[in-house]
């Protein structure tokens, strides 16, 4: 991993707003537990193959067994979902959303920029900002399973049961890969002090 | 299809809680291995959260709203799962008596002759077990809100509950129970319910997880409080409102 140089060469670390700290935070760890119970209950009967299906092992399971993966499941949710909802209203407010995530300048310089330290950083941005649709389709999905009658018309957008299933399912590996590829790519365009900044 | 999970409390997963622990104690605390060995607290986090979410559930339930309904070509027949906590009870249909009692002016005990006889509702409906599988299932049988009123209920009733042959119980809350597409059914997918679907007698509906969906019904019983009891799986850390 090539770390460059930081992108304010005269400040020691980059500024983070505590409450965009606050936010990543609380999305890292609800994640986190989201991740784990899910595949716990997934493992009660696995979307691809059922019974006979692959079970994810225990290492990467959270609740002990299916009523205990859905206790941390619902009860992660709140703070998964209600974390995103704030998130919305603050980015909204601040009007973040203007300058702080993929822009049509970003795009520009992916598709005819030279500068390999300013396409990285659009790339950067283009990473972190997918992933708000794909946390926002987890939710969604997740809903119509939670409550397929009260919220019909959700299992309906995806053609079937099995269809709203798989949806939600691809989201663990769709975070897994983005976590990856988010912290590579914050290395990249900001090195250690960019991570650092972001957390402490 | 309703009353057995794969995965139950059993000594697996006290022997796996052990492993944990010790493989806590040996590896320090990474956060995942933490994950794991905390579904100790899996009763604490539901004693705080169960609560808040079966109220939200019972605010989002709305009693009036149907379930979809499907066409007779959607059906699985394939798709739902036989699931038993024990044994499978062989009920004799000329002696078999459905009782309904508890909080009603009017207890009643109808043989199967006398069910059938009744107004008869069938529905084609999505079965969703807890354990995340669906099924695309007809079913026809009678109504249980008529059942009920057959049975004149006190004011005081709030909950429904009901015993099985087999051992297994459950309860409802009253709104649930009498949603038009909860249903005693005899029929499954045209045919007569089989002894291993719950026959001669079962429920069946849309709005709620199949484990609440009791096989083997002899006694519906009104009550104004819930019991300790709720249910076979509720009392072993389910959670008890379990509506969709």
């Amino acid at each position: 991993m090539e770390l460059s140089e930081p992108k304010f060469p005269s400040k020691p670390r980059p500024k983070q707003a505590i409450l965009a700290k606050i936010f990543h935070w609380n999305n890292l760890i609800a994640l986190l537990l989201m991740l784990t119970s899910g595949l716990q209950i997934y493992n009660a009967n696995p979307v691809f193959g059922g019974r006979e299906g692959w079970h994810f092992p225990d290492l990467f399971l959270l609740g002990g067994w299916l009523a205990g993966g859905r206790h941390f499941h619902f009860a992660a949710m709140w703070l998964f979902g209600l974390n995103l909802l704030f998130y919305g209203i603050y980015i909204a407010v601040t009007r973040r959303w203007l300058h702080r995530f993929f822009s049509n300048s970003d795009r520009l310089v992916l598709l005819k920029g030279q500068n390999q330290k300013r396409k990285n950083y659009a790339l950067h941005r283009l990473a972190y900002t997918l992933i708000i649709p794909v946390l926002l389709i987890a939710l969604l999905t997740g809903l119509g399973m939670y409550k397929p009658v009260q919220f019909h018309w959700i299992a309906d957008l995806f053609g079937s049961w099995q269809g709203l299933r798989v949806a939600h399912f691809i989201s663990v590996p769709t975070f897994v890969i983005f976590s990856i590829i988010h912290s590579l790519l914050g290395l990249k365009v900001g090195g250690k002090r960019l991570t650092e900044s972001m957390f402490w | 299809m309703t009353n057995r999970k794969w995965e139950g409390k059993g000594s697996k997963s006290f022997l796996r809680r052990r492993q944990f622990l010790q493989l806590a104690g040996l590896s320090g605390f990474s956060l995942l291995a933490g994950g794991c060995s905390s579904s100790l607290l899996d009763s604490e986090v539901n004693g705080i959260f169960e609560p808040i979410n079966q109220k939200v559930e019972t605010l989002l339930f709305n009693p009036a709203k149907l379930a979809p309904e499907f066409t007779k070509s959607a059906i699985e027949p394939d798709a739902l799962l036989i699931n038993t906590y024990k044994d499978t009870p062989e009920l004799d249909r000329n002696l078999f008596r459905l009782e309904v009692m508890g909080e009603v002016n009017q207890p009643l005990a109808l043989s199967l002759d006398q069910i059938e006889k009744l107004p008869r509702t069938s529905m084609i409906i999505r079965h969703i077990c807890v354990e995340g599988w669906s099924a695309i299932v007809q079913w026809a049988g009678v109504r249980l809100v008529d059942l009920i009123q057959l049975a004149k209920p006190k004011t005081a009733a709030q909950y429904v509950y009901f015993m099985s042959a087999d051992g297994y119980y459950e309860s409802w809350d009253l709104a649930s129970a009498i949603h038009p597409q909860t249903l005693m059914v005899y029929e499954k997918n045209g045919a007569p319910l089989t002894t291993d679907n719950g026959a001669p007698l079962r429920l069946a509906s849309p709005i709620k997880l199949g484990y609440k969906l009791s096989k083997w019904v002899t006694q519906i019983i009104l009550t104004d409080k819930l019991r300790d009891s709720k249910g076979y799986w509720e009392d072993q850390g389910y959670e008890w409102y379990a509506g969709l």
